[in-house]
């Protein structure tokens, strides 16, 4: 079964569609610019950020209305977009939805409020677009930190592939606000001037904003351009900082080709993360090398969009789509001089060329990598074998609530004390467990990590050969409580790494990557519950197209007092070697 | 300065997190990053830098400077001592 993508739409201060974007990026136009003062920062910051007018004008002229948020209505434009450029219904049962985000509508988070912006949780920001577009399905929306765009295209392919759709709609955003440049900065990872991915010079990224969508489906239409392969992985190594091999990075990349059915030889070009910050573009160096592409042109498009969280992937991935079609592929600009361990091949300048598929890589926080392949459908491999139909098994399922651990039904360990700090701490001694990190964990991951390791206590597998899927419905909220706190009171001035980095919910997946070793598919889901048959589904495709051995499923929510957790572990049945 | 080592060490267990670990458990000239020692990580180093600049009034803005001032709490009690206003 081939996956197209046959719409495309890319909003950034650029432009308000792929073509004005691309226009731009012709043209060497870039959107990160120095902002004394801005809204989004208490001190002067070099990005990408919208004017705000534009969009209320953009908004206008669409006739968005007013009670849409930002976030909201980035999508909004984005998604009408595309279904501008195809005869796809949205109201049809068969046209499914992926919303990527890092963040969402996390400017709106308010710590002093006694009730929450119940538009913060994802989830409900999602089906408030799919109302708005009178949507026949709720969105799913994937929450994967930096790689969230492209973990989005991969779910989208894999619905499809697996039945539950006929065409989805991806569409991914990230908005900037005080709440994340004050995190990037007290990770000292932000540069002052418009940053230079792999370069000498290279001292930080820059952030921005943007939305993006695509259509995939299973018709190919003019232009389309094939998702011909997508795969994720874990470095299981740190949840901030990058892989010091990039092995686990290669893996995506060699899975993606894999799947695709692609050599070497068939890849034009690579478009990688290139933050510019020293350790990933180092990182991203070694990996490329590993998976034997350091030959091929490599690029960034950093320099023009900022860093777009959890957008990027997305907007990125369809530069990657234009660059395929018209045969140029853009410059890496303001590239001087290489400055990464390895020798890859990195331009400043815009570069005429034949193109046949691409690789487009992401990496984030989490220790999360992916990447995936995209190629002229003119090219496109016949041998691509077709996805398998899988039988799994729950070897055993664990789940933490009211200060109870279970194996199934049965309890196997309780505390008397019911406050979650004193029994999760008890919950993780009796483990027998003496990794200090546990201490330093905010509440979200704690409970995941006890919970992981009363799943696969005594329990040997091979690292690549192991996944772990996630859900729950607050994401990190616990934690962005925290987060808005420090800033809110003091300025961004106040922010604490150690509180930033567990923003993201699938930071969970990593603590348990780290310690567990697990280094295959991983993918955090926001959803109202637990008992997603589309997740359920999306598991089956992942399982079977990363061919794991084994897969952690499981719903794992915190905020305040609440918490519960139950993760399974399956096994593929028909797993071979 | 063996006030200013023991302030410290306060300091990195509460900023830190180090619960478990007491101020005499930490031996001032044992390495505080990497294996052995309180096997810290970069984003210790970040709150150390944090700590430097709240507690100290000390700014250090190439982080890859504080590898040999955060080798161990007494390399960090010499450099507050050299360069508190």
């Amino acid at each position: 079964m081939n996956i197209y993508i046959t719409a495309d739409s890319i909003v950034t201060p650029l432009g308000f569609n792929s073509q004005e974007n691309i226009a731009a990026l012709c043209s060497y136009h870039s959107a990160v610019m120095e902002h004394k003062t801005s809204t989004v920062a208490d001190a002067p910051i070099t990005a990408s950020i919208f004017v705000d007018h534009k969009i209320r004008l953009q908004s206008k002229t669409m006739d968005i209305e007013s009670q849409y948020t930002k976030f909201e209505r980035l999508v909004i434009m984005a998604i009408t977009d595309v279904l501008d450029q195809t005869h796809i219904d949205i109201a049809d049962n068969s046209v499914g939805i992926v919303i990527a985000t890092a963040k969402g509508n996390i400017d709106l988070l308010d710590y002093t409020a006694e009730s929450m912006d119940g538009r913060i949780t994802i989830w409900k920001s999602g089906d408030r677009i799919a109302k708005y577009f009178k949507a026949a399905n709720r969105p799913i929306v994937v929450s994967n930190a930096c790689i969230s765009g492209l973990s989005a295209m991969i779910v989208g392919k894999r619905l499809i592939e697996a039945g539950v759709y006929s065409n989805v709609i991806v569409a991914g955003c990230d908005v900037l606000s005080h709440f994340i440049t004050s995190g990037f900065k007290s990770f000292k990872s932000l540069s002052s001037k418009r940053c230079v991915p792999f370069d000498a010079s290279r001292d930080g990224l820059n952030l921005g904003e943007a939305a993006g969508a695509v259509i995939l489906s299973t018709d190919n239409t003019d232009n389309s351009i094939l998702l011909a392969g997508g795969a994720i992985s874990n470095d299981a190594n740190h949840i901030s900082g990058p892989s010091r091999t990039g092995y686990e990075l290669n893996l995506a990349i060699r899975g993606a080709m894999d799947e695709a059915c692609v050599k070497k030889s068939d890849i034009s070009f690579v478009d990688m993360h290139g933050t510019a910050t020293a350790y990933n573009d180092e990182m991203e160096s070694k990996a490329v090398t590993l998976a034997e592409l350091q030959d091929k042109p490599v690029q960034s498009l950093k320099p023009y969009f900022g860093h777009t969280l959890g957008a990027s992937g997305l907007i990125e991935a369809i530069v990657c789509m234009h660059e395929l079609r018209i045969g140029t592929l853009f410059g890496t600009m303001g590239f001087q001089k290489l400055g990464v361990p390895m020798p890859i091949k990195v331009s400043p300048t815009h570069k005429t060329m034949k193109m046949r598929s691409c690789v487009k890589t992401a990496s984030g926080f989490g220790g999360c990598n992916a990447a995936v392949v995209l190629s002229l459908p003119e090219h496109a491999k016949k041998s691509r074998p077709e996805p398998q139909n899988i039988t799994m098994r729950s070897i055993c399922t664990i789940s933490v609530v009211d200060a109870h651990v279970k194996r199934g039904n049965k309890t196997i360990f309780s505390s008397k004390d019911t406050e979650f700090n004193v029994f999760i701490r008890e919950a993780f001694k009796k483990l027998g467990d003496e990794n200090m990190t546990f201490y330093k964990m905010d509440n979200l991951c704690k409970l995941g990590y006890v919970t992981a390791g009363y799943l696969l206590r005594d329990f040997k597998y091979e690292p690549e050969e192991i996944g772990i899927i996630m859900s729950n419905a607050a994401g990190s909220l616990d934690t962005d409580i925290e987060h808005q706190r420090n800033i809110g009171e003091n300025g961004d001035a106040m922010a604490s790494p150690a509180v930033f980095v567990y923003t993201l919910p699938n930071v969970v997946i990593g603590e348990i990557c780290i310690r567990y070793q697990i280094k295959g598919e991983n993918t955090f889901f926001i959803s109202e519950g637990h008992d997603s048959e589309k997740v359920s589904k999306y598991v089956q495709m992942a399982v079977s197209e990363a061919n794991l051995h084994y897969c952690i499923v499981g719903w794992c929510e915190l905020l305040g007092t609440r918490y519960r957790s139950s993760f399974s572990l399956l096994e593929n049945m028909n797993y071979v070697k | 300065m063996e006030e200013l080592i023991e302030k410290l060490k306060g300091e990195l267990i509460a900023e830190l997190n180090l619960e478990e670990i007491k101020p005499a458990d930490i031996d001032a000239e044992a390495p505080l990053f990497g294996d052995g020692g309180l096997g810290l990580d970069s984003i210790d180093a970040l709150e150390i830098i944090l700590i430097l600049e709240r507690n100290y009034g000390i700014k250090i803005d190439n982080p890859a400077q504080g590898k040999e001032i955060f080798y161990s709490v007494k390399t960090l009690a010499e450099y507050i001592t050299a360069h508190q206003k």
